[in-house]
């Protein structure tokens, strides 16, 4: 890149999390930190006879205490979760209606890969229970992929460039993509992230075909990738959402950039094709390091994928290796997700979020439950890790075969020589 | 069902269902003084007329004419929805 390039920055200024640890990043990295889990039986209504047992919940959300009735009669849980994230990393960016220079200068781009099933089952039931008399017309709108990107920018008047990833959970990273690329386009802010509601009884029972499921009805046992142990994942709910904006509007509002995102890498291997998820991953670890102008020794940390399932797990190990080189055997690899559970396409994004809090407080949160790994990597376990950290590589795969890489740089970067 | 009171949908109602299908908070003595304006006033969007026109519906046990869910305000949608249900009587 040419010392003349005038390449827009995307930087990070607000972070809000709505996750089974809390609500907002301060009890969330508190937990995070000290390796907590918030893995439980499921304790769903209408759950009790599913062979899922262990989920991470989202409890203690008084959606009425957060979000409009308007907004709460036609919108699914994972829509609220969404709003009140959007809302909880505006406040943390700082940023108020009086920032906002024209509505089309803030855009709004979500990843989604369950929908709304909590509202979609009410309204089902009531189409063959009662019959179509008895459907709300919010059905048109609630359960679809879409609904939180719209309804974010309706609730705060935001007329930006905005969009919806369906691209399974290493969707979540694509989005990240997307909002900056839309901030090197032109546009000076954006909402970005994934939130997820996948604990309805209907939603359960989607996920029960899965095979990488995890049946364990022990919550220290449930969700243990990289050990021998491993028995699947435990799914969750919630996410985060991200306040990104070009650089030089965010200081002129007199917002500090906290992180920049600078790679990004995907591609597709296949459903549950695991042991060819090592090249995909591993391509798409070297297209974002290669964005990001960097070197694999330059990486200090990895947020793992970290699946629970044995060759996926191994995949992921190797494509480390792949991608990496010496340095795979060397560099910090975490998995805090094991203490909330994976909210598939939300879960990257959370892991996004925590790696701006690990490079801000200069601390490797460790993976719960996982004491041993049986892998060639160094993974955090038992309690944080303090050390200074510069550049994080974020990773996540889905169960239908996408794999996602982020590049992560603590504050921002200065342009490339 | 049968009684007769059942048959006019007063301000009360109207302003009970849009809270109850919109989610809209709005007092019925406002709802009267300002009944001229457009539902966007109130903050009712068209997804939320389309509801409040399937319920009461559901209540009166009959169909009702497809312009009721193209009134603007609404002194129109009362006037229209307690003309045909006078007519259905």
């Amino acid at each position: 890149m040419s010392s003349q390039s005038r390449r827009r920055n995307a930087v990070v200024t607000g972070l809000g999390v709505v996750t089974p640890h809390g609500i907002g990043t301060d009890v969330f990295w508190k937990t995070v930190k000290e390796g907590g889990s918030s893995l439980a039986p499921v304790g769903k209504e209408g759950c009790e006879h599913l062979p899922l047992r262990i989920a991470g919940e989202v409890r203690d959300f008084d959606a009425d205490a957060l979000i409009e009735g308007t907004f709460l009669v036609q919108t699914d849980r994972f829509t609220h979760f969404a709003m009140a994230a959007a809302q909880l990393a505006l406040n943390d960016a700082g940023f108020g209606r009086a920032d906002i220079d024209s509505p089309y200068s803030v855009g709004v781009f979500t990843a989604a890969s369950s929908g709304g099933g909590e509202f979609g089952q009410r309204e089902l039931q009531k189409l063959w229970g009662q019959g179509p008399r008895h459907v709300g017309p919010y059905q048109s709108i609630a359960w679809f992929y879409a609904a939180s990107t719209g309804q974010i920018s309706i609730r705060n008047g935001f007329k930006g460039p905005c969009g919806v990833v369906a691209g399974d959970e290493a969707g979540g990273l694509d989005a990240l993509a997307h909002a900056t690329q839309a901030v090197r386009r032109g546009t000076d802010t954006v909402v970005v992230g994934a939130t997820e509601a996948p604990l309805a009884p209907y939603s359960i029972v989607c996920q029960l075909a899965y095979p990488e499921l995890s049946r364990s009805d022990d919550p220290q046992r449930a969700y243990r990738p990289f050990t021998t142990a491993a028995c699947g994942f435990v799914p969750a709910e919630g996410g985060a959402m991200l306040v990104v904006e070009e650089e030089r509007a965010a200081r002129e509002r007199g917002a500090e950039p906290r992180a920049t995102v600078t790679g990004h890498g995907a591609t597709f291997t296949g459903a549950s094709r695991w042991e060819d998820s090592r090249a995909g991953l591993a391509r798409a670890i070297s297209t974002a390091l290669a964005e990001a102008d960097c070197r694999p020794e330059d990486v200090d940390v990895v947020f793992a994928d970290a699946l629970g399932v044995p060759e996926a797990d191994q995949a992921e190990a190797l494509a480390l290796t792949d991608a990496l080189g010496p340095h795979a055997r060397r560099v910090p690899v975490t998995a805090p997700k094991t203490g909330t559970g994976r909210a598939y396409c939300a879960a990257p994004v959370l892991d996004v979020a925590t790696a701006v809090l690990a490079m801000e407080y200069g601390v490797i949160p460790p993976t719960p439950n996982v004491f041993d790994t049986c892998h060639h990597i160094d993974l955090v376990v038992g309690r944080a890790r303090p050390t200074e950290l510069r550049t994080a590589l974020v990773l996540s795969r889905g169960l239908m075969g996408f794999n996602s890489a982020l590049v992560l740089r603590q504050g921002s970067v200065p342009s490339p020589e | 069902m049968t009684d007769q009171v059942d048959h006019q949908v007063t301000i009360e109602d109207l302003a009970e269902l849009m809270k109850r299908s919109a989610g809209v908070s709005v007092d019925p003595l406002i709802l009267e003084e300002e009944a001229g304006s457009g539902w966007d006033t109130f903050g009712l969007d068209s997804l939320g007329l389309l509801g409040i026109v399937a319920e009461l519906e559901k209540r009166h046990g009959t169909g009702l004419p497809e312009q009721m869910e193209r009134c603007t305000t609404p002194e129109e949608f009362l006037a229209v929805v307690n003309g045909a249900l006078a007519k259905g009587a």
